[in-house]
């Protein structure tokens, strides 16, 4: 079944260099019938009833966080756009980010228009500084063809930090600090960036509110499954012949990606949601990609049978131990502890004492870290312990 | 160094993470007496610039070459033999990663995911990216950086 | 006056102020939640996770001295599942404390040692890489030795320094992560000559007074540290 284009509607179709490449095929049609014909709560109301939920990993629904900011009282609002996707596998926002700048750039606009928003920033991850210049270059035209309308937006870029991925984080590092996770509440809602009402929106997010106020909620609402509404944009890596990013409706089964449009084959193992995602065994490819079963920034790293589960969990227990903030216990001393015991089953010298053990601090970890970071960390080690414990007691010292 | 007053003065506070990267840029790494200087124009303590600076990966308080080289060792990057490229790297320049070549021209680091997944193995040279990277493109690739 | 909220703790219904936190309802009603970062009046750090509680509805447990109390919150503040966790985070900080307590001029008067004794946390369960920092012992009344350091920020926050600028600051990441003063650079003897607040509130061993050998064992028989 061919999949339907939302977000990458335009992306090989524009000249992402040229904004009217950009007007030619319909675009900031949407931010002019979102400013002329739609007052904000009308905004805030299509989204809520569209389904949308965030595209960053967390999923929690668009339309509700917006409402919650265009209600909150402040002075001043800010609309901030996640564009640091350091998710392990993760690069769909990179290709959103080259091939079609303006679509996310009019999704901004919509944004500030439905909060009440006068100033927004594009959080861009360092990693990609070679789109910088492409990026101010389509706000450039953007803003000379008039259509900020006094709305102020400006691209910050990060220093390295995939913690800042994480929205307190995010906003930190956007005041130039350390990037720590905060505690909540307050949300960012009421309380976000220098302490006014914020929203930190994932840059695939955002690509949708375009075609949402285009085109209205039912028709969005019709694509999906009951809690997952729309499509999904994957980053499709690992022992695969198609490594790329491919748009699904939200509900498809994870084979259909990975074996038909990736072309993997002999799969031992899926991680979905890199380093924090999940893990499922090549036997449950029929699960779907949705919120409701495992789905994340939509990341999708394929191992073939030659791989080795517990080289893979060390490794990637190795990522998140070394970009952890450091705040909190149980995150920064908990994966510190993770990668110590799986390098000792690595090396073949593992305890059954220290698998149950490993279960204790996953538990810990989820429950009580102060962020995502720490109460996802333990995921991959909970998945491969309950989908494949062999290879562990395998490595049990003898 | 070259003295005071030649970074940017920060506008404000939230400028700080910016004017680090500019030293960084200009320098190699973030010396001390930027750190002084940024935190005197901030009136803020030393302590809270170096604890900016000591937490992100692009900034760097020890002396770095003029060219970085920061190849990915994430899982997608290691499943297409990111390993290969690293030994290649090595043996191209002689040195180890968290080292830099002794005439200044090449620091060798290690990254966790750059986001090119799907050109791996892939690497950043300053800002460059380096996609589909093979042990014989290693060779010409450096040759471009002076 | 202000309006009461009603909420409910260990299974009794409490009324608090609706701008107190969950902690400082549960203290008012004589109920003890093991604390590491937190200082009263001083704004919440929210990092060592040690108070944690269980609220009814939420996914996770939730730190209670930074989390309001809300209308009809149910709240569990000793249930096995809060415990546990407590538990494995005491271990979690003394898998990569150093065993010197033994030695250790906090020895008996020490919070880590007092709250892993409530816990009832023997021998910790897990093993992490200890930090080895050197002593810092210039300063004339104070000594900073950072390997026993369980980052728990409060002399961070609670420095004011001299002419209100802060001693201490926290510098690199993860589980690199220290508390630093100046370009992470020892204390030395000029550096502070003010309230001692830090000395006073650091939990472990990482910042004490500075005691002259033998000092206190004037015309004692034996003395025992703490």
């Amino acid at each position: 079944m061919p999949q339907p284009r939302v977000v990458l509607k335009n992306c090989d179709v524009i000249d992402p260099k040229r904004i009217d490449s950009y007007l030619e095929n319909g675009g900031f049609k949407a931010l002019a019938k979102a400013r002329r014909e739609m007052t904000p709560e009308q905004i805030t109301g299509e989204i809520k009833d569209s389904g949308l939920r965030g595209r960053g990993g967390a999923g929690f629904p668009c339309g509700i966080k917006w409402e919650g900011a265009r209600t909150a009282s402040g002075d001043a609002k800010y609309v901030i756009c996640n564009a640091d996707e350091g998710e392990v596998g993760t690069f769909k926002d990179r290709y959103i980010l080259e091939k079609d700048p303006f679509t996310l750039i009019e999704g901004i606009l919509i944004a500030g228009h439905a909060i009440g928003a006068k100033q927004g920033y594009i959080y861009l991850r360092v990693e990609y500084h070679y789109l910088l210049d492409h990026l101010q270059n389509a706000l450039n035209q953007v803003k000379q063809k008039g259509y900020l309308n006094g709305f102020s937006l400006e691209i910050r870029e990060g220093a390295g930090a995939y913690i800042c991925g994480e929205e307190s984080a995010l906003m930190d590092s956007i005041e130039g600090k350390r990037g720590e996770a905060r505690y909540r509440p307050p949300f960012p809602t009421t309380s976000g960036l220098w302490g006014k009402p914020t929203i930190i929106n994932n840059v695939e997010t955002l690509m949708n509110i375009p075609p949402i106020i285009m085109n209205g909620a039912d028709w969005f609402s019709q694509m999906g499954t009951e809690r997952s509404k729309g499509t999904k944009v994957f980053s499709v890596s690992g022992d695969v012949d198609k490594p790329g990013v491919y748009e699904m409706v939200l509900g498809s089964p994870l084979r259909e990606l990975v074996e038909e449009l990736a072309m993997a084959k002999n799969i031992k193992l899926v991680q979905i949601g890199g380093a924090t995602g999940r893990i499922l065994p090549g036997d449950k490819l029929d699960t779907p990609l949705a919120f409701e079963a495992m789905l994340g920034a939509g990341a999708v790293t394929v191992y073939d049978q030659s791989r080795d589960v517990i080289d893979i969990i060390h490794r990637t227990m190795e990522f998140l131990v070394e970009e952890s903030c450091g705040k909190c216990t149980p995150c920064r001393q908990g994966t510190e502890v993770m990668v110590e015991v799986l390098a000792k089953f690595h090396r073949s010298e593992g305890s059954l004492r220290e698998l149950r053990n490993l279960e204790a601090l996953s538990s810990a970890m989820m429950l009580s870290s102060l962020c995502g970071l720490g109460q996802a960390a333990p995921n991959a080690v909970m998945d491969s312990l309950q989908y494949f414990r062999d290879e562990y007691e395998k490595r049990v010292a003898k | 160094m070259a003295g005071k007053g030649v970074i940017t003065p920060p506008r404000d506070r939230a400028d700080l993470v910016e004017r680090l990267k500019e030293t960084q840029r200009r320098y190699g790494h973030v010396p001390e007496e930027a750190i002084a200087e940024l935190a005197e124009s901030l009136a803020i303590p030393v302590h809270e610039v170096y604890g900016v600076a000591s937490f992100y990966s692009f900034l760097s308080l020890k002396p770095l070459g003029r060219n970085v080289i920061r190849v990915c060792k994430s899982l997608p990057c290691y499943l297409k033999s990111a390993e290969v490229i690293m030994k290649a790297v090595e043996k191209e320049l002689g040195i180890v990663p968290g080292e830099t070549t002794a005439d200044g021209r090449f620091s060798f680091e290690l990254i966790n995911c750059i986001g090119l997944c799907d050109h791996a193995p892939a690497m950043l040279i300053n800002h460059d990216a380096h996609v589909d990277l093979t042990p014989q493109k290693i060779k010409q690739i450096l040759k471009s950086y002076e | 006056m202000e309006k009461k909220i009603k909420l409910t703790i260990n299974g009794k219904e409490v009324s608090a102020r609706p701008d107190m936190t969950i902690l400082e309802v549960a203290k008012e009603n004589g109920i003890d939640i093991p604390t590491l970062c937190y200082i009263p009046d001083l704004s919440p750090i929210g990092a060592c996770r040690l108070c944690v509680v269980e609220v009814e509805g939420s996914r996770t447990l939730v730190g209670s001295c930074h989390t309001p109390v809300a209308e009809g919150m149910v709240i569990q503040t000793h249930s096995p599942k809060v415990i546990a966790t407590r538990r494995v985070l005491v271990e979690l900080m003394l898998a990569s404390h150093p065993d010197a307590c033994l030695v250790c001029d906090k020895a008996n008067i020490c919070e880590l040692r007092r709250i892993a004794a409530d816990l009832e946390v023997g021998l910790p369960r897990f093993r992490a890489r200890k930090h080895y920092y050197p002593v810092e012992d210039e300063h004339p009344r104070m000594v900073r030795d950072m390997s026993k350091c369980v980052q728990c920020w409060r002399c961070v926050i609670a420095c004011k320094g001299e002419s209100g600028t802060p001693l201490f600051g926290t510098a690199y990441r993860g589980f690199d992560s220290k508390v630093i003063y100046g370009f992470d650079q020892p204390l030395g003897s000029q550096a502070c000559d003010d309230c001692d607040a830090c000395v006073e509130i650091c939990p472990s061993g990482a910042i004490r007074k500075v005691r002259k050998a033998g000092e206190e064992r004037a015309n004692k028989a034996l003395f025992i540290k703490g």
